[in-house]
């Protein structure tokens, strides 16, 4: 391939997304000059970093070509648990891992019926939707849970050198997530089943195993932010986390992890939590009623996708 | 007047002429028998008169008409109808909105539909419920219901691909029944089989393709199995044999059982190349699928096999038949695809070794001579030929003392095809133990120590070199069993 010549589409392909972003950068900072501020990016940071957090774990889902409904249920009750059981008397560092293992735990729950019981994982996680919201409500009666320890302020409001101690998870969960996915065999495995299960079958992996981890990955992403949301409002209420879901699912497609599974990475999922994150900001610094800021939300979800589906056709 | 009449039919892909001045006649009332060996073109002639393809030249009237088939739908609408190997039913739907899809009324009167369909099914002597679902139904009556469903077309002329071959021996004798009562009405059937004891009891007359080419049609009752075996087989230049060779050196036994595979056990020495042979139905399809542990009971050496996992830790692996569908991970790269069998042992602490990944990968592209030798390429980029070098080179990755090869050649190019055979070979050579399943006589031929031939779920010959070409064939297709 020759220097001179710039293949538009391969750029396209590769780079597209970040140029999106730019893009929309540019024409926000041009809009209002309250948008390009320090202040600002370390706001919208903060913003992404639970649905980041829970995209990651979604990313690992879909790349194994299954879906996981029901990380927002799993977020309410891994946070009620986990406030619950710090407000009793647990330290609160021991509360924060129980409810980090309850989230891993009711995952495979989630991942042992899409792998074992062959039942399809929009179903399955679709009934822990149900479930783990009712038993959120249950665990509480329906009440918020206050009077945390400070720990968790730190976790929600703490910084450390100079960027808020969400946007430090974020990342660190970013990137191992993204270690796990191009590095190790596991994450070899995840993009195989995604991408043909009958040959991953044949090549001797295990791909029970492997799908019911990617569940139980998510699962444990969901609490983590969990963790994050709770220390961020200093309270944990049953009713967290409605439709988070439909967000982390939005970031990922928007970052161009394909839901037919096999094709993907963490890196696209945070470029796309970034661009529905900048919309939603710069919306609010234009102070676009919020009732719109929906129907633009999911506008851009669909011109994301159709750009995608367009370079994808031409392609092949 | 013949009710079909073909002439001069031409037809090539690229290259590659797939049929060359072929001349078919069809009259009514007529089962007309259509054989040959694979890729021997019997299914383009079928596919151009059937409306799927166009001729790149030559000819066809209908009752004396010149016709021209532009599509399915304008072959059907003269009374030309295929029933496919594969069946186009679908499930979920009832037995008469089956029967009449395509052509149900906007708004479906059920009563009326139903007695329509319970009429036609008489017709097949099916004694089903037209409300019943498809799903429901066993292959057999799947199969009688396509040509139900081909009658009601007014079909004048039916094409039926090998419809015995996912039949039992009691559906298969309702089959030749409604053939014979269909033909008694006038309609002509063209009938390709690969097994001649069906063409001779059910044709009149029988055509023998060989290499696009019409070699001579016969009136059945003028001619023997004999004839039409050597017909196929011509006088084909042997483009590879491998000079047999074993060791002596058993490396175990095979024990097998399956759905539709009487119990069996084949020995493996070092070193030895065994070829399966067999129409499909005839179990042969089934033997390796099964000794990998994806279906059926199987063990090796006394060990069960019951998933490829264990297979392949028994050093058992699969070569599959089928590339893109159980071969490969198309999104994947090369080297990807290379590791995918081997990941437990390129992994350290979970983590893949970049650089004993690359190694390994370099070794076989080598071995291989894939090309082009880019470990970073997507598999999906590459030729048939490469993307097949591909699985073997993932396939022998795991050191196996077992290799399962199926159908390792379809679809693949005659230059690498050569490459294959001497990979194969050089296996042999280093003591490895090889079955080869392979609808491609010529290749069983070129590559075993000996063959076994596969009949009604069991071994019926076993074969030894010298092999003789013509009967292997007979023994295939039961040409042997009609002497």
């Amino acid at each position: 391939m020759s220097l001179a010549r710039v293949n538009w589409r391969e750029v396209f392909a590769r780079f597209g997304l970040v140029m999106a972003l730019v893009a929309l950068i540019v024409i926000l900072s041009l809009l209002s000059d309250r948008f390009l501020t320090t202040s600002n990016v370390v706001n919208v940071l903060r913003q992404i970093s639970i649905n980041a957090i829970i995209a990651c774990g979604m990313t690992v889902v879909i790349i194994g070509r299954g879906i996981d409904l029901s990380v927002g249920s799993l977020l309410a009750l891994t946070g009620v648990v986990g406030a619950g059981l710090a407000v009793g008397g647990l330290p609160a560092g021991l509360a924060v891992l129980v409810a980090m293992a309850l989230g891993t735990a009711l995952g495979t729950f989630n991942g042992l019926f899409v792998a074992y019981a062959g039942i399809a994982p929009f179903i399955v996680t679709l009934a822990g939707l149900t479930i783990f919201r009712g038993a959120a409500l249950a665990y509480t009666d329906g009440r918020p849970i206050t009077g945390l320890p400070s720990f968790f302020m730190t976790l929600g409001y703490g910084s450390f050198l100079g960027l808020p101690v969400p946007i430090w998870i974020m990342l660190a969960f970013l990137l191992v997530t993204h270690v796990i996915l191009r590095f190790t065999a596991l994450g070899r495995a995840i993009y195989a089943i995604g991408g043909n299960e009958e040959a991953a079958r044949l090549s001797g992996i295990p791909v029970r195993r492997v799908q019911a981890f990617t569940f139980a990955y998510s699962g444990m992403a969901a609490a983590l932010a969990a963790m994050v949301l709770t220390g961020r409002l200093n309270s944990a209420q049953p009713s967290a986390g409605v439709m988070f879901e439909l967000d982390a699912i939005a970031a990922v497609v928007v970052g161009g992890t394909s839901l037919f599974g096999g094709r993907g990475g963490v890196f696209g999922t945070l470029v796309g939590a970034l661009i529905i994150g900048v919309i939603n900001n710069g919306m609010n610094l234009l102070n676009v009623p919020s009732f719109y800021q929906q129907i633009v939300k999911g506008g851009v979800i669909l011109a994301a996708l159709l750009i995608e589906r367009l370079v994808a056709t031409r392609r092949t | 007047m013949s009710l079909l009449q073909m002439t001069g039919v031409d037809k090539s892909f690229g290259h590659v002429a797939a049929l060359s001045g072929v001349d078919f006649t069809l009259e009514a009332g007529e089962v007309h028998a259509l054989v040959g060996e694979n890729g021997a073109g019997k299914s383009t002639l079928m596919k151009i008169l059937a409306g799927v393809q166009p001729p790149d030249a030559g000819s066809m009237t209908l009752a004396g008409q010149p016709v021209r088939f532009a599509s399915v739908n304008e072959a059907q609408a003269r009374g030309v109808v295929m029933v496919y190997q594969e069946l186009a039913l679908v499930p979920s739907l009832s037995i008469a909105e089956n029967l009449f899809m395509g052509r149900l009324p906007r708004l479906v009167g059920y009563r009326e539909l139903h007695e329509r369909a319970r009429a036609l099914l008489v017709e097949v002597e099916l004694d089903l419920d037209p409300a019943g679902e498809v799903a429901r139904l066993g292959i057999g009556e799947r199969q009688l219901l396509e040509i139900a469903r081909a009658l009601s077309r007014e079909g004048r002329i039916l094409v039926l691909d090998e419809p015995t071959a996912a039949l039992s021996a009691s559906e298969s004798e309702r089959l030749f029944a409604i053939i014979a009562k269909v033909k008694s009405s006038g309609v002509g059937m063209v009938y390709i089989s690969h097994r001649l004891e069906e063409v001779f009891r059910i044709a009149d007359r029988v055509t023998v393709l060989r290499d696009g080419r019409l070699v001579g049609t016969r009136a059945v009752a003028d001619t023997t199995a004999d004839e039409i075996v050597q017909l196929m087989v011509g006088k084909s230049v042997r483009r590879y044999q491998r000079a047999p060779r074993t060791t002596g050196a058993s490396l175990g036994a095979f024990e097998a059982a399956g759905p539709n595979l009487a119990p069996l056990s084949i020995t493996l020495e070092a070193g030895e190349v065994v070829g399966l042979a067999g129409v499909i139905g005839s179990g042969r399809e089934r033997i390796l699928p099964t000794l990998f542990g994806l279906e059926g009971t199987a063990s090796w050496a006394g060990e069960p096999v019951r998933s490829p996992r264990e297979a392949i830790r028994q050093g058992i692996v699969l070569v599959p038949s089928d590339r893109k569908q159980q071969g490969l991970v198309m999104e994947l790269t090369v080297q990807e695809n290379v590791s995918l069998a081997t990941l437990s042992r390129l992994q350290r602490f979970g983590f893949i070794d970049a650089r004993r990944e690359r190694e390994q990968t370099r070794t076989w592209i080598e071995r291989l001579s894939l090309r082009p030798p880019e470990p970073r390429k997507p598999v999906r980029e590459l030729s048939g030929g490469n993307q097949q070098k591909v699985v073997v080179a993932k396939s022998l990755a795991t050191e196996p003392k077992v290799l399962l090869l199926d159908e390792p050649t379809r679809g693949v190019d005659v230059g690498a095809r050569a490459e294959l055979y001497d990979v194969i070979d050089g296996l042999s050579r280093r003591g490895l133990g090889l079955l080869l399943s392979s609808s491609d006589t010529e290749e069983l031929i070129g590559l075993s120590d000996r063959i076994l031939v596969f009949r009604g779920g069991r071994v019926a010959t076993e074969l030894r070199p010298p092999f003789d070409y013509e009967e292997v064939v007979a023994h295939v297709t039961g040409a042997r069993q009609l002497a």
